[in-house]
């Protein structure tokens, strides 16, 4: 029974299953014929198609003089064939609508120079073109013009049988005398065996008894003779060469950028290999130096190594294992500059120590910046601009890759910041800003701060805060890297001292004070300058999540506290979120400073932190305490001193609330909702009445549930919260 | 808390060192601003600048050991410079296989583009590589590279000789050694590289010099700088051999452009030299040297001379072109060198100039 049902169940479901792909396969019609509809609809608005209709509806016998609409649509056309190529369907229109002469002879040449084919060019229209080549009366320049592009886009006529069926055609117009050496020219290219006939040997021989011996006509021959050495008796000199010359002078620039913006955009995550095309570098090509070389082997070897041992050139390798396996018998490419692509090399340089190999990389990278981007003359034309942006891409992807910096790319960046505008490159130009090793502090201020701050303080609000996570990153990279390599001191394992870096820990430590000093000052005058926008002071408070950690997080004996020009721009910011921060930072200095005390008693050695840094923070920390906690605006013995006469004047009521944690800009909403939560019914609202314990506790719940973290660890770190509001001290860090 | 103790134990100025093998090796990406042992890995740092005094001028013979043909085509040929850097795995002992490879790649290389080449694989173009004896000063530097490339016509008969085409040569003349420590010993340093002929052939030239020694090529032009030294120093041997006459031209950022082409006597040029010349070079036994104070007092002199007759200051110009018949220069990187007992130091100042220009 249950078989039974299985069985007139199945065909059921088989039913069921079918209908529903019949459906879908209908919806699915559906929605192709609606988007096919769409396409028509916008194939019918786009200007480009409307030209296009033009030249294959236009009337024969039309006047092109006077003409605005013609001149209108070729302009059209011009600017898509120049831009991006024209479709096949464009290229049979167009060469159709020249070669049939249907508006004269005068505007075909120009239509002519104007078909770059995107893709391919159909064989249909071009054999059409050249049947109009025999009908219709077309100047002998044009027709020349005509065969010259033939021979330019050859390779790309889709498909060469149907030429060929009409071989004998084509043969015919060698008669012509001018046109006869680009014929000969397209025939040495179609020509097969079967194409081979007594009677076109004769008939070129007897152009060559009229003509004189031409090379084009003895090259055709030859060909014949090599496919029929019977018929052509003819011996034809050894040193016949390069006679078919290149006619595509006036499309070559024009295809050459089309096709490279047609080709897949290069992207910029390494591939294991660079699937860069090698070009010839012999055309005269302004922007050659950008192009990746191909990892090609060296020609010169060394004799001595070629004996000892098999190399295997790093280009037959595809995978990390290979890598592996070969490890000890690599050959590095001829030319290293091919490395920048390939992923596998860069493994592989990273694990040799081949000095000859980096600066082999190194000269040719620097080389490429400095004549593409600081010498180059053409500035400002997008497509270099475009070039350089993805070779800088492709710089930083490796540094990334590597973790560390070229020098060649560091020296050239020292050179390119004096020269900088601030604008062009500027995501490639800060990223590999953020790559500079440590700078000592003697050069620090005239390579890098001296550019740096001139373009600070001419540039946007956005170059600022670029620039601020820039130096951000560049201090995380000097911070770990001295947190690795200081901590390993101890290992002893000897090298050559050709390479080794000599840079003392005080020496380091200048040089990230002085970093870090150059920071506060750019962040006091940029907040200054930009009315202390959020964005900005949020940027300068990474730096300062960074500066405020160097201690505990990085193993740097140094604390360096903010200056007042951040400090207080923060802490009296109008949204919670920078004062939050603030706090934060200002809990992780206490964390830091307290541990370093507590070290410094332990070991009794080592460094110190001067009094002057315990000194600065703890008037921070006490200014921000009475400040949000005591709502103390002024106290005697801060470091910034307000006139009280002046105070009053301002005509604020009891100034000294406006900044603690009810009445400051950042948390007045929030004491106002927390006001209506606790006490729904008032009508009046008296924000004071917070103060009291009880609902005080709330509020400042109620605020770190909101997730103001900083704020609570810093309340919690620097107060005692059993004590009411108004008892609450600031219990700061001693100097001793 | 272990890794906070530690770094706390850190002495005071204690090296920060790189002393794994992996990090000895990485080090040579960092600039190595801070590494002692190499002074010109001073990227980018203002350190590098054309030399403040120079020797004078000494006319040399240097005749005695370079060929003939060799003499006359540097003597009279206008080059045009590039820079090059240093050229990995360069081996002066084998400059017979290059000329081998370098026709070789000559003939593929225009052979590309064409139809199917039939027949006729023979060579129209012959390169020879050869050495110059005798071109060096230092013993740093080394040896200069000559290259030619001649013809084959067509139609020749094998008797006539090969039609030169092409010449160009790269030299090295008193570079600073701390730029050679600085480099591997796989390298050889030969920074300028001069050339003559067809623009097709220097770059096929400067492309299969790419490829095979993994170098790099690029224009040198000689800075306004550079031409007023070039004048100071072939004034300085009008005794031993007349200038003739210095010609100089300068344009002038006015609209329209104002070109000004300046003549200047011999024995008045040598006059101003002469008094612009410090001469509390008392008891110096050694070479006369020039400095470049004497140089833009020099060049004020004959822009002030200037300045009194036509009411026009040559400061705001900017010197285009020198010429003096032992030699001329221009600013877009041409040079002639008329006198070879010049040659040298004339060499030694673009030497320098090449040095100044390379990306590290």
């Amino acid at each position: 029974m249950a078989a039974k049902s299985n069985l007139s169940g199945s065909p059921d479901a088989d039913l069921s299953s079918l209908s529903d792909r019949s459906l879908s396969s209908r919806a699915s019609n559906r929605s192709l014929r609606v988007a096919e509809k769409e396409r028509r609809k916008n194939d019918a608005e786009d200007p480009f198609v409307l030209a296009l209709k033009y030249f294959s509806n236009v009337e024969a016998g039309t006047p092109v003089h006077g003409n605005d609409e013609v001149e209108k649509n070729l302009v059209l056309v011009e600017r898509a064939a120049y831009s991006k190529g024209l479709s096949p369907e464009a290229i049979s229109v167009m060469l159709e609508f020249a070669m049939s002469l249907r508006m004269g002879s005068g505007i075909c040449p120009r239509v002519l120079k104007c078909l770059i084919p995107a893709t391919v060019v159909p064989q249909e229209a071009v054999v059409r073109a050249v049947a109009w080549l025999g009908v219709a009366n077309i100047p002998v320049n044009t027709q020349i013009l005509f065969i010259k592009w033939l021979l330019t886009v050859f390779d790309l006529i889709d498909a060469k049988d149907q030429l060929r069926a009409i071989y004998g055609f084509i043969f015919n117009f060698t008669s012509e005398e001018n046109l006869c050496p680009f014929i000969c020219h397209l025939l040495y290219l179609l020509t097969r065996k079967e194409s081979v006939r007594v009677f076109r040997v004769r008939k070129l021989l007897e152009l060559q008894s009229k003509l004189g011996r031409q090379p084009f006509l003895l090259n055709l021959l030859s060909l014949y003779k090599v496919f029929c050495p019977e018929l052509v008796t003819l011996s034809i000199p050894s040193q016949l060469k390069s006679v078919f010359r290149n006619h595509n002078l006036p499309w070559k620039s024009a295809l050459t950028v089309v096709q490279r913006r047609n080709s897949p955009q290069v992207a910029s995550s390494l591939n294991l290999f660079s699937t860069s095309k090698h070009k010839t570098t012999s055309r005269k090509r302004k922007h050659h130096h950008l192009g990746l070389a191909m990892l090609s082997s060296a020609v010169n070897k060394e004799p001595q190594t070629e004996t000892s041992r098999q190399l295997v050139p790093l280009v037959q390798l595809h995978s990390v294992a290979q890598l592996l396996e070969n490890m000890h018998r690599i050959e590095l490419p001829a030319q290293m500059g091919s490395l920048l692509g390939s992923s596998l090399g860069l493994h592989y340089l990273d694990c040799v120590q081949d000095e000859s190999a980096l600066l082999r990389l190194n000269f040719w990278l620097g080389y490429t910046l400095q004549e593409e981007l600081l010498f180059s003359s053409d500035e400002g034309s997008s497509q270099s601009s475009e070039e350089s942006m993805q070779f800088l891409d492709k710089l930083l992807s490796t540094q990334h890759f590597l973790q560390e910096g070229f020098s060649s790319s560091e020296a050239f960046l020292y050179k390119f910041l004096s020269v900088w505008d601030g604008s062009v490159l500027r995501p490639q130009i800060l990223g590999l800003l953020s790559n500079i090793p440590v700078v000592p502090s003697s050069q620090i201020g005239q390579l890098l701060f001296e550019p740096l701050m001139q373009l600070f303080f001419t540039s946007s609000l956005f170059f600022k805060c670029g620039l601020m996570e820039s130096l951000n990153n560049m201090l995380l990279k000097w911070l770990t890297w001295h947190s690795v390599y200081a901590l390993e001191d101890d290992l002893d394992i000897s090298l050559n001292s050709h390479t080794s870096i000599n840079m003392t820990l005080s020496g380091f430590k200048d040089s990230v004070m002085e970093l870090v000093d150059f920071v506060g000052r750019l962040a006091s005058v940029g907040l200054q300058l930009e009315g202390c926008h959020s964005l900005l002071l949020n940027f300068i408070l990474d730096f300062y999540t960074t500066v405020c950690d160097m201690f505990l997080k990085y193993g740097l004996p140094l604390v360096v506290v903010p200056p007042p020009g951040v400090f207080y721009p923060a802490l009296f910011a109008t949204d919670p979120v920078s004062v939050d921060r603030l706090a934060f930072i200002m809990h992780r200095y206490k964390v830091n400073l307290t541990s370093a005390k507590s070290q410094e008693k332990l070991t009794k050695q080592a460094f110190r932190i001067s009094r002057q840094t315990f000194k600065e923070f703890n008037n921070y920390a006490v200014f921000m305490v009475n400040c949000l906690w005591n709502a103390k605006l002024i106290q005697p013995g801060m470091s910034i001193q307000l006139g009280e006469e002046l105070l009053l004047k301002s005509n604020v009521p009891e100034y000294w609330k406006s900044f603690d944690l009810i009445y400051h800009p950042a948390f007045m909403s929030y004491a106002v909702d927390f006001h209506q939560k606790c006490w729904p019914g008032r009508k009046d609202m008296d924000l004071d009445s917070i103060k009291h314990s009880k609902p005080w506790n709330w509020y400042l719940e109620y605020l770190f549930n909101q997730g103001y973290d900083g704020l609570k660890l810093f309340i919690q770190s620097n107060t005692s919260r059993q004590l009411t509001a108004g008892d609450g001290q600031g219990n700061s860090l001693s100097t001793e | 808390m272990e890794r906070n103790q530690h770094s706390v134990r850190t002495p005071l100025n204690s090296v920060v060192e790189r002393r794994s093998k992996s990090k000895s090796y990485r080090l040579s990406y960092r600039s190595g601003l801070g590494a002692a042992s190499r002074p010109c890995f001073t990227p980018g740092l203002t350190a590098r600048r054309l030399d403040t005094s120079r020797k004078a001028p000494k006319s040399r013979d240097i005749t005695e050991k370079m060929t003939k043909e060799q003499l006359t085509l540097l003597v009279q040929t206008e080059w045009q410079l590039s820079y090059v850097t240093p050229l990995y795995r360069f081996r002066h002992t084998q400059l017979k296989s290059y000329s081998r490879q370098l026709s070789a790649f000559i003939a593929a290389e225009k052979q590309q583009g064409l139809a199917v080449d039939v027949e006729g694989t023979d060579n129209t173009f012959r390169v020879s590589f050869s050495l110059v004896q005798g071109m060096t000063e230092s013993v740093d530097d080394a040896e200069t590279v000559l290259i030619q490339i001649h013809r084959k016509s067509l139609f020749a008969s094998q008797n006539e000789p090969l039609k030169p085409v092409w010449s160009g040569w790269l030299t090295c003349i008193n570079v600073n050694p701390g730029y050679l420590q600085s480099l591997t010993k796989d390298f050889i340093c030969l920074p300028l590289f001069c050339s003559s002929g067809a623009g097709a052939l220097t770059t096929l030239v400067q492309s299969w010099f790419q490829q095979s020694f993994d170098c790099c090529f690029g224009p040198l032009e000689i800075s306004h700088m550079s031409l007023q030294w070039l004048i100071a120093l072939w004034i300085n041997c009008n005794p031993e051999s007349s200038i003739r006459q210095l010609k100089m031209i300068w344009t002038l950022p006015v609209e329209p452009p104002l070109k000004v082409t300046y003549t200047v006597n011999s024995e008045d040029a040598w006059e101003l030299w002469r008094t612009v010349r410090k001469e509390d070079r008392a008891g110096e036994e050694e070479e006369d040297s020039i400095d470049i104070e004497e140089v833009t007092s020099f060049m004020q002199g004959l822009k002030g001379h200037f300045f009194r007759h036509f009411r026009l200051d040559l400061s705001a110009g900017c010197l285009n072109e020198v010429s003096t018949a032992l030699g001329s220069a221009k600013h877009t990187g041409m040079i002639k060198i008329s006198n070879s007992k010049y040659l040298i130091t004339t060499l030694t100042l673009l030497t320098e100039c090449a040095i100044l220009k390379m990306p590290i």
